[in-house]
């Protein structure tokens, strides 16, 4: 009787141990509730730049600046690291495929929220597991009047052994070969989707051919804060459809600012083939050959 | 009101004695090092004119007092970003109290926020000062006519020991380019920032571009080139022609602050053996340019391959 007890209560104990990775699985957006909460069981990862972070970061982060994540190559901004640059920044930072990773930006504009995003989906790429960014920000963390830190953290490096996701990414060729088949996912403001707007550096307006419009701004109250799964799904599926098993390439401008919805499609709602297209519109729409509308 | 209190280096000094001291003679201070430079482009009769005219009006209005790095930003061209940290004195804040002048190329490349890498020292949180000393800012106590002469300036090699590598092929490529390629030849990421047509019409011109070619200040040594903005009509408005343009290049080594430990260079050695990328060429050298500047030019061999 007293065994069987035991047994039960070594039971609850394991679930009550491994509820707070359970409980993060799928849930690509965390509030600064519950990473307040569970700060001592994830690793903090501040992108912000270095002189930022020095000033005040969430007390036990590391910090490597996004600059480091998404890098120039030829013309195209916002690119991945080679994968050896790749695993080295990672085992720099004892990151490993098993950690569990909250990153951490500013976030007073899309640019500097989808740092977050970018740095998110770019560790799920190199086979980390278990990966979220922090719903609102440091501003949010900071409103809230928690804790803040200016002792640097040093990580202790480990090698990195982790298993790089290949098929979460999309080259030129992958794209022209799922045009009509798969959903293109046009992660722009309507605008800029209607080729009423462009930015500098990509060379025309337009858009994808048969590409449908996700607006990065639709995940985000009003407060910066990420909106719910149901009111995410609500969004998505009239746009890419109900199908789990359908292939989605999102793209934007520079491969950044889609990976919110990359994100909120494959590691929140579900989807289970759901592409980064890195060129983005970038090299897409610099190409008189690549198929585009209007 | 005192417009720039600590342009008077001794009321500083009623404290800081020794730091006062040292930084009136240093080249932060004097900028002799910018005006040493260009002068010897032209005549002894044009450098009188440039030192009455051009430097004590222009160049020297922009000199560092303590409060341009540790209040505010200095004022340039009648723009100024503000202070630091309301009015307090900050010791140290390398985002600002360096980036307030080196902002423009070096600070900005060092973040990757220009270029689009950042430095591999950035990626592990180091800062300005972790390479340069206080001696670096406010001199240590010798005019010096310009940077180059002070002996006690970082070098890669202070932290990085030649020999030590753990990978051979990193070990050979070092002791093979040791005596003829700068560390930053090879592992500078790429672009950084070059101005062009400096006071031509009024202003420079600024882009991304990557120079490889022999350091004019070491001949012996191929490495990063930034394009000196300093062009023959630079002066006319005061009447200087520059009697010696010829006399320096339009290019001068510059230590790139985008250092990473990979690059196209150091994956492969065909970058630059084979397809010469980022040399400079008679195709590529800045037009009506110092004649001084083809002697830059490098062409580096193939490597032989071993029967």
């Amino acid at each position: 009787m007293i065994k069987a007890k035991m047994k039960v209560m070594v039971g609850l104990l394991a679930v009550l141990l491994i509820l707070p990775a359970a409980a993060f699985a799928g849930e690509p957006f965390v509030t600064t509730e519950w990473l307040q909460a569970n700060l001592s069981k994830v690793t903090v990862l501040d992108v912000r730049k270095v002189e930022e972070y020095n000033a005040g970061h969430i007390p036990g982060a590391i910090n490597v600046f996004y600059g480091v994540w998404g890098i120039k190559k030829g013309v195209l901004l916002n690119e991945l690291p080679a994968d050896d640059d790749l695993k080295d920044i990672l085992s720099a930072n004892g990151i490993e495929p098993t950690t569990t990773v909250v990153v951490v930006s500013k976030n007073e504009t899309m640019p500097f929220r989808t740092d977050a995003t970018r740095v998110a989906w770019t560790l799920r790429y190199a086979g980390v597991e278990n990966v979220a960014v922090l719903s609102g920000g440091i501003e949010k963390w900071e409103a809230e009047k928690r804790a803040l830190s200016k002792d640097a953290v040093k990580p202790k490096a480990k090698a990195y052994k982790g298993k790089f996701n290949k098929q979460y990414i999309a080259n030129k060729a992958t794209v022209m070969g799922a045009l009509g088949k798969a959903v293109l996912a046009d992660v722009r403001a309507p605008e800029f989707y209607k080729g009423e707007k462009k930015l500098d550096f990509v060379e025309k307006t337009g858009r994808i051919k048969g590409a449908v419009n996700l607006p990065p701004g639709a995940l985000y109250n009003a407060d910066g804060t990420y909106k719910n799964k149901a009111e995410i799904e609500a969004i998505a599926k009239p746009v890419v459809g109900a199908d789990l098993n359908k292939e989605i390439i999102v793209y934007c401008d520079t491969g950044k600012v889609c990976t919110n919805w990359w994100l909120a499609l494959y590691d929140l709602l579900g989807y289970k083939d759901v592409k980064v297209y890195d060129g983005s519109s970038m090299e897409w729409l610099a190409d008189p050959s690549a198929p585009s509308e209007p | 009101m005192v417009k720039r209190p600590s342009d008077d280096l001794a009321l500083c000094g009623e404290c800081h004695q020794e730091i006062a001291a040292n930084y009136k003679k240093s080249l932060h201070y004097t900028t002799i090092g910018q005006r040493n430079r260009v002068v010897k482009r032209m005549s002894a009769e044009e450098t009188k004119v440039f030192d009455e005219k051009v430097f004590e009006k222009s160049c020297r209005s922009c000199h560092a007092t303590c409060g341009d790095c540790h209040v505010k930003s200095p004022s340039i061209g009648g723009v100024s970003v503000g202070l630091i940290d309301k009015h307090k004195f900050v010791r140290k804040n390398e985002g600002k109290t360096c980036a307030f002048c080196h902002g423009g190329r070096v600070y900005p490349e060092y973040t990757g926020e220009y270029g689009g890498n950042a430095d591999i020292h950035y990626q592990k949180g180091m800062m300005c000062m972790d390479c340069h000393t206080m001696d670096e800012m406010h001199g240590d106590g010798k005019a010096y006519a310009q940077k180059e002469e002070v002996r006690d300036r970082p070098r890669c090699t202070d932290c990085h020991e030649p020999g030590r590598e753990t990978k051979l092929t990193a070990r050979v490529a070092h002791l093979k380019h040791s005596q003829t390629a700068s560390c930053f030849a090879c592992h500078s990421a790429g672009e950084y920032r070059n101005c062009y047509g400096c006071h031509l019409g009024g202003g420079s011109e600024a882009k991304p571009g990557f120079f490889l070619g022999t350091s004019p200040r070491n001949r012996k040594e191929i490495t990063t080139l930034r394009i000196i903005p300093t062009v023959r009509e630079s002066f006319k408005p005061a009447g200087i022609q520059q009697a010696n343009f010829d006399t320096l290049p339009n290019y001068w080594d510059a230590p790139i602050h985008n250092i990473r430990k990979r690059t196209d260079r150091t994956r492969n050695c065909d970058t630059c053996h084979e397809d010469r990328k980022g040399f400079l060429t008679m195709e590529t050298l800045l037009k009506n340019s110092s004649r001084t500047n083809l002697e830059l030019i490098h062409k580096p061999k193939p490597i032989p391959i071993s029967k």
